[in-house]
């Protein structure tokens, strides 16, 4: 059955001025210090990533997202509700998904206050994302990797709780105790405002959104987990009672649009090359700190980083991920068959990456909005009339 | 010649290895098992020589309530019930150290006589004892002994996926207990309570804990021998057959 597609406009903020010698520090995350982050160019940054995020908005697309990250230059949205806020009154109809903050890292009541104020502030515009937070997190956070999906749950659990019952209300638990967790405001949507969990499909995330029905948000994966894990949600949900919807089930991919493929790769693998050699490096300790990880996952990580060999391969990582590099029509085209694919209507597309200047990443996002979205858009309604 | 035992204590599965007769001598090992315990040994002939695995560690099974260390002092306390040991003498190294002085320090009459081996424990800011949550795994092994061959003979040629898995569980557990707060201001004040006969031996070139905790020890715990093995790391009874033998000398 064909579906409306919704499209997002998602930001990481990168800091995008690495130092020459950054290859000489083991990692961009965790240690990289803070020396090396410069405010003056800071603020031009987030002047000027705002803006595109607005401009998102009055192109027409249905949401923009932003993320959390600590001691990095993979982004600078160490509190994205902040970012949120600052994009609350200077946009107008899309959604803001704030895609989010691990609710294990911050206390439970402030994050249910600070996402209802936004909720409210925007009118009912705000949808969030339950990450746990990368292993990266957990060395620059005071919070156990090893006790952190435990605190996740009774997180998660008071937040909703916060949203949903009257209060005041109590709750007595392992790692929170509230004598009277009664916060104002209360959010603009009713029960709560629309809810993801963030993850790479382990059983363990997987399990949470199948029992709250929430929808979920995975993040670099290849298509056919992605596919598999789309699968094994709708499947456990069932159990639980809840029908997953396809808006549910974003695909993040990495979209670049430019009038001809050859441009559009000219312009564009350069930055996704950056983005994966550099932007993401890190180190095996700093993903996987103590008790973040089964000893099976740790196993089937440390496997895979075995197999990884050889530098970034535009071509390979393309068949693998979800990544739409071209001519409109070809990135409609692949968008749209992901999307039927996967049984998804919901295209959450990362727009600019590493050090993509703001001439290219405001004309991806215009090309897009107008070239591409329409498209889509088109022939989802055509087929619903067919239909 | 040591005996392998699976036993159910508190519902946690439980390995311990033992040898000989006579009176019980356990060993508390520390935040890793790739050290062994074939030290003891040559003691069986004495004693009865016993190896428990911490729960989370070596051949144990793991439970994930076990976030403090009074939890290892309950777990302990129990399996001496289950071995139907009244009494035991107590030998602790680097973490299990820790822990034996502070089982020693609530249960002193469970305890014979006490060993510390370079014990953890002691909070000290001039001397830090190193981090083993923030230090990669294949660098505190490089740590560990001044004279690197007995460790490097325990380690495999290369690492498969199941000793990887191996560390990286034992490291979640000392995340479990330790990451939050990797000290307890407490722990020192109570150390006066240890009242029976101790021991404690440490490599001057230890670079895990420090050695100049030993005079704090030697404040908290006036009564206790103290004794110093020069060019030793940290697994000072591996490097210093001498410091064995003191060990063993003084549970005689």
């Amino acid at each position: 059955m064909a579906q409306q597609l919704r499209f997002n406009c998602m930001h990481f903020m990168p800091y995008a001025h690495l130092p020459e010698n950054h290859r000489d520090y083991k990692s961009v995350w965790v240690t990289l210090s803070n020396k090396h982050y410069d405010p003056e160019k800071g603020h031009a940054l987030y002047q000027r990533y705002l803006a595109e995020l607005v401009l998102a908005d009055q192109l027409g697309y249905d949401a923009v997202v932003v993320n959390e990250h600590h001691n990095t230059v993979y982004s600078m949205m160490a509190t994205p509700n902040l970012i949120a806020a600052a994009l609350v009154p200077q946009t107008k109809r899309a959604r803001i998904c704030v895609w989010g903050t691990p609710p294990n890292l911050m206390l439970p009541n402030r994050l249910a206050e600070e996402y209802a104020i936004l909720d409210v502030m925007s009118n009912g515009r705000l949808e969030v994302a339950f990450p746990l937070g990368t292993g990266m997190e957990y060395w620059a956070n005071p919070v156990s990797p090893a006790t952190a999906r435990d605190k996740f749950r009774e997180s998660l659990k008071i937040i909703l709780q916060a949203w949903t019952a009257d209060g005041p209300t109590t709750h007595y638990g392992t790692h929170y105790t509230y004598r009277f967790l009664n916060p104002w405001p209360r959010p603009m949507q009713r029960p709560h405002p629309p809810c993801y969990i963030v993850g790479t499909g382990s059983p363990e995330t997987i399990d949470i959104a199948a029992e709250y029905g929430f929808g979920y948000a995975s993040v670099f994966v290849t298509q056919e987990r992605c596919r598999e894990l789309n699968d094994n949600l709708r499947k456990r949900a069932g159990d639980f009672g809840h029908t997953i919807r396809p808006e549910q089930l974003p695909i993040l991919t990495f979209v670049y649009v430019a009038e001809t493929e050859e441009r559009a790769r000219q312009e564009y693998v350069p930055h996704l090359k950056a983005f994966f050699e550099d932007y993401v490096r890190t180190t095996p300790q700093y993903l996987a700190p103590p008790g973040y990880l089964s000893v099976d996952q740790l196993k089937i990580r440390a496997a895979g980083a075995d197999k990884m060999h050889g530098g970034f391969d535009f071509d390979l990582i393309s068949k693998s991920f979800f990544i739409a590099v071209g001519t409109p029509e070809k990135v409609a085209d692949r968008l749209g068959s992901w999307a039927e694919w996967m049984g998804s209507s919901h295209i959450n597309a990362v727009m600019h990456v590493a050090d993509m200047p703001h001439w290219k990443t405001v004309k991806n996002l215009t090309l897009f909005a107008e070239e591409v979205m329409p498209r889509l858009r088109r022939g989802a309604a055509q087929q619903i009339a067919a239909e | 010649m040591f005996k392998r035992e699976e036993l159910n204590v508190d519902g946690v599965k439980t390995v311990v290895h033992s040898a000989g007769a006579g009176e019980a001598v356990v060993f508390l090992h520390g935040a890793g098992t790739i050290d062994g315990f074939d030290f003891m040994a040559p003691w069986a002939e004495k004693f009865r020589v016993i190896a428990p695995y911490h729960p989370g560690f070596g051949e144990s099974g793991d439970d994930a309530t076990f976030t403090d260390l009074h939890d290892y002092v309950m777990h302990y306390l129990e399996l001496f019930d289950v071995l139907k040991l009244d009494t035991v003498n107590l030998v602790g190294l680097s973490l299990g150290g820790y822990l034996a002085a502070k089982f020693c320090s609530e249960h002193g009459h469970r305890v014979k006589k006490l060993v510390l081996i370079a014990p953890a424990g002691i909070i000290d800011p001039q001397h830090p004892i190193l981090d083993v949550l923030a230090v990669p795994g294949d660098q505190i092994v490089c740590l560990l002994a001044s004279n690197f061959e007995v460790i490097k003979k325990r380690l495999p040629e290369k690492p498969d996926l199941d000793f990887i898995g191996a560390r990286y569980r034992e490291s979640g557990t000392v995340a479990r207990l330790f990451w939050e707060h990797p000290t307890d201001p407490k722990f020192m004040r109570y150390l006066h309570r240890i009242k029976v006969p101790t021991l404690i031996v440490w490599g001057d070139e230890d670079k895990i804990v420090p050695v100049q905790h030993a005079d704090t020890w030697r404040k908290l715990v006036p009564h206790a021998d103290i004794r110093i093995y020069k060019g030793a790391g940290h697994l000072v009874h591996l490097e210093k057959p001498e410091a064995a033998d003191a060990i063993a000398k003084f549970l005689s």
